[in-house]
């Protein structure tokens, strides 16, 4: 049923791809309404900044624009391609922010925009919510971009391998590293809030 | 996501809500499976979407794209997009210091363009006050 399903989803995605491929521009706006937000979610998480983000997300589309007839539906899903491209994207933004700011001109500051307050609705929700989020900003690149492309992109283990241009079992090792290393990170702020309170 | 996005949701992409695209998706399973225990590496997940949720207007995103594919190709800019890659940096950097040496010679060599007396000064150990140890006329060439 679950698989009937997505088929069904992904073939959407495939002939909006189609249709942008032999131009339509109201396909190309229908499939960033589709996509757009969790592209820039995994953008904004993965470079830990918005602005960044949202120009990431807007050469991605751009990109898609001019090459949707490159895609090939034989090879994977529409969305696994999708989150290719940003998290190429991603890695050189990240490149060029390194390099502007190895020669003085930018600083490289965090900065993602928490959801609205009324999002989280408790405060002890807000503060897991922050430790998780501090806990993604220190993983290693590699398994913060797996966690975020299972979690956001809701990818599977062999579709993140494609994204991330490696082996199923080395995404695997950084999807369970990632996942490993954000437990401790919360069992260690849950210790440290049980030792303030004592 | 609160029951009233879910319910707004479903009217936009449907009933199915397999077939939403992400993250909508598993917000929406996240709520319908909020009663249910699931394993943990699900749990995880769906607190790394809440805790990675961001503010956005995807309507927004579109007019943006769509305003930048109507104005086409950027003008060409080569240069900066070469230099703010590391790899592209390191070439002018190598490039910049290759004309540099290479200028540096080439200004060296035409300042100090030896003359033929001074190289025979040189040569004979004399200095170029004496002639560079030349005769000064041809019957003293031959009195050493």
């Amino acid at each position: 049923m679950t698989a009937t399903v997505r088929h069904d989803q992904a073939r959407g995605d495939d002939e909006l791809l189609a249709a942008i491929a032999a131009g339509s521009q109201s396909a190309l706006s229908e499939l960033i309404v589709r996509h757009g937000r969790g592209l820039r979610i995994f953008a904004a998480r993965y470079l830990g900044n918005a602005g960044d983000a949202e120009d990431v997300v807007q050469e991605v589309f751009v990109t898609v624009w001019k090459q949707a007839a490159r895609f090939d539906p034989a090879k994977g899903r529409a969305s696994t391609w999708l989150y290719r491209i940003t998290a190429n994207r991603c890695i050189d933004q990240r490149r060029r922010r390194a390099l502007r700011s190895f020669i003085g001109l930018n600083d490289v500051r965090d900065e993602v925009a928490a959801p609205e307050a009324d999002a989280e609705a408790t405060t002890a929700a807000r503060q897991e919510l922050a430790i998780v989020r501090d806990g993604l900003s220190r993983l290693p690149e590699r398994q913060r971009m797996a966690v975020l492309l299972r979690a956001v992109g809701d990818l599977d283990i062999a579709a993140i391998a494609e994204v991330m241009g490696g082996s199923v079992g080395s995404a695997e090792q950084l999807l369970v590293r990632g996942r490993r290393a954000l437990r401790d990170h919360l069992a260690m702020a849950a210790v440290g809030r049980e030792r303030e309170s004592s | 996501m609160t029951r009233d996005e879910f319910e707004r949701y479903r009217r936009r992409f449907g009933d199915m809500v397999e077939a939403w695209p992400a993250p909508f998706r598993q917000q929406a399973l996240a709520l319908l499976a909020a009663e249910r225990r699931d394993d943990p590496d699900a749990a995880l997940d769906r607190l790394v979407l809440e805790a990675a949720l961001t503010d956005g207007d995807d309507q927004a995103l579109a007019r943006k794209v769509l305003a930048r594919v109507e104005a086409g190709p950027a003008r060409a800019s080569f240069v900066p997009h070469l230099f703010f890659s590391p790899a592209g940096f390191a070439a002018c950097a190598a490039a910049v210091l290759v004309a540099a040496t290479l200028a540096g010679y080439q200004v060296a060599r035409l300042q100090d363009d030896p003359s033929d007396a001074e190289l025979l000064a040189l040569a004979s150990g004399s200095s170029l006050a004496d002639g560079g140890g030349v005769a000064a006329d041809a019957q003293g060439e031959g009195s050493l």
